[in-house]
């Protein structure tokens, strides 16, 4: 199996677990950082081919 | 200032989703933009003569792939040396692959052949270095006012193409351990691998040309930041070394200082190195001097670029820091071009005297002055 397919897959995990940070978050400070820490993984997501 | 009022919620959060989606979009279309640029971007008007190849040609194992880039071959009326001149193993040093595009629209090759690959690593030309801020595009205005553009890359290849890179890259051939991000890059590649990474048989398509064309000058053209000990400097294989010494007084004689360095042994990967070790091939490396490239550099944009002038720079080479003399507080592009162009054109010129029948002649090429006084649009076709 190609290897690639596993690095998306962790992404993706990682993606689910940040948003489920963000809305979990108590103050817009920190919902903040977890959008940020959102934008270069969910690039990665798309640029994983 | 959050704190004080403590205002998250559902929506604030569904908001923050919102705006990474919006910048992850905006990013995600500039760098789409940069993998497809618009035909005029990297154009190059070859000089009557040349004949189109690919590298594929040599190395069909990267025939279809984005390693393979455009060779151009241009045949003197006699017989005498072939000499290869790359630009672009590192698509983020623009002297040394503008060098090569003026060099492949000027040189008129009266004898010996000339083979000129503009850009060396085209999968480093569709990316910038994360968090490094470089505009993604340079400009030169022809004399009738047109505009050539061309794309400021990275050093490596690009992730789409080749990822993830190791924690250690272990050099093929010798073993030698290296960062891992050095996986990707052209100039620790070689001689290459026949079924290795796409950047490793980039390198060793490089290697089959080297062979079937029976070069005998290879040339690499680079920068390198101002603070770095090896600038303005020749890199030269044993083999090449009395070439060089040559040239390098020559260039003392028309007042371009440059240093002469030995290509180390113990530095495997680089082309002077595994080039000069392989084949019979007298195998050198260009650098000049690059601050938009450098790790003291301020803002960065295209008039960094394109005349390496920087306040930081300035102060840096006021402090005795920088291993060039920075005099008026610059590196303008046309300097380090026609610096290029120049230690190309006496390389040619002497080749003769170190091999014999193996002379080389090329006309058409900018003088030192000339390119200076001019600058690079001058000599750019339109």
């Amino acid at each position: 199996m190609d290897l690639k397919w596993i690095y998306w897959g962790i992404n993706v995990l990682a993606i689910v677990l940040v948003v489920r940070s963000l809305y979990r978050e108590k103050s817009l400070r920190e919902q903040f950082v977890a959008a940020m820490v959102l934008v270069p993984l969910i690039l990665r997501a798309f640029f994983i081919k | 200032m959050f704190e004080k009022k403590n205002l998250a919620s559902l929506y604030t959060a569904t908001a923050m989703l919102v705006f990474a989606a919006v910048i992850a979009a905006i990013s995600g279309k500039s760098y789409l933009d940069m993998r497809n640029p618009p035909p005029d971007v990297d154009r190059v008007v070859p000089h009557a003569g040349f004949v189109h190849k690919k590298l594929s040609d040599y190395f069909d194992g990267i025939k279809g792939t984005p390693a393979d880039t455009d060779v151009y071959i241009q045949e003197g009326s006699e017989p005498g040396g072939t000499a290869l001149i790359l630009g672009g193993t590192h698509a983020n040093e623009p002297a040394g692959f503008i060098a090569a595009v003026v060099m492949l629209e000027r040189a008129d090759v009266r004898r010996g052949r000339l083979i000129i690959v503009p850009y060396a690593n085209m999968m480093a030309r569709s990316h910038t270095f994360p968090q490094d801020a470089h505009p993604q595009t340079f400009s030169f205005v022809t004399p009738a006012s047109n505009r050539r553009t061309f794309r400021y890359g990275s050093r490596t290849t690009n992730p789409v193409y080749e990822w993830p890179n190791p924690d250690i890259y272990i050099h093929p051939a010798s073993g030698q351990t290296m960062a891992g991000v050095e996986r990707s890059n052209l100039n620790r590649a070689h001689p290459g691998v026949k079924d290795g990474g796409v950047t490793e048989r980039l390198a060793y398509g490089f290697m089959q040309l080297i062979y079937a064309e029976q070069v005998d000058l290879a040339i690499d053209l680079h920068e390198a930041s101002p603070e770095y000990p090896v600038v303005e400097a020749m890199v030269a294989h044993e083999n090449a070394m009395e070439l060089a010494a040559m040239v390098a007084m020559e260039l003392e004689f028309e007042g371009v200082p440059i240093r002469l360095e030995p290509s180390p042994k113990n530095l495997r990967g680089l082309n002077h190195r595994e080039w000069g070790d392989k084949a019979d091939v007298l195998a050198l490396l260009l650098e000049t001097s690059n601050p938009s490239a450098g790790r003291f550099r301020g803002k960065t944009d295209e008039a960094l670029i394109l005349t390496g002038a920087d306040k930081a720079y300035q102060k840096a080479s006021g402090l005795g820091r920088l291993y060039v003399p920075y005099e008026g507080g610059n590196e303008p592009m046309a300097e380090r071009v026609a610096r290029h162009v120049t230690t190309v054109r006496l390389l040619a010129d002497n080749l003769g005297y170190v091999r014999d029948g193996k002379g080389m002649v090329i006309e058409g090429l900018p003088g030192f002055q000339e390119l200076n006084d001019l600058g690079v649009g001058a000599w750019l076709s339109e």
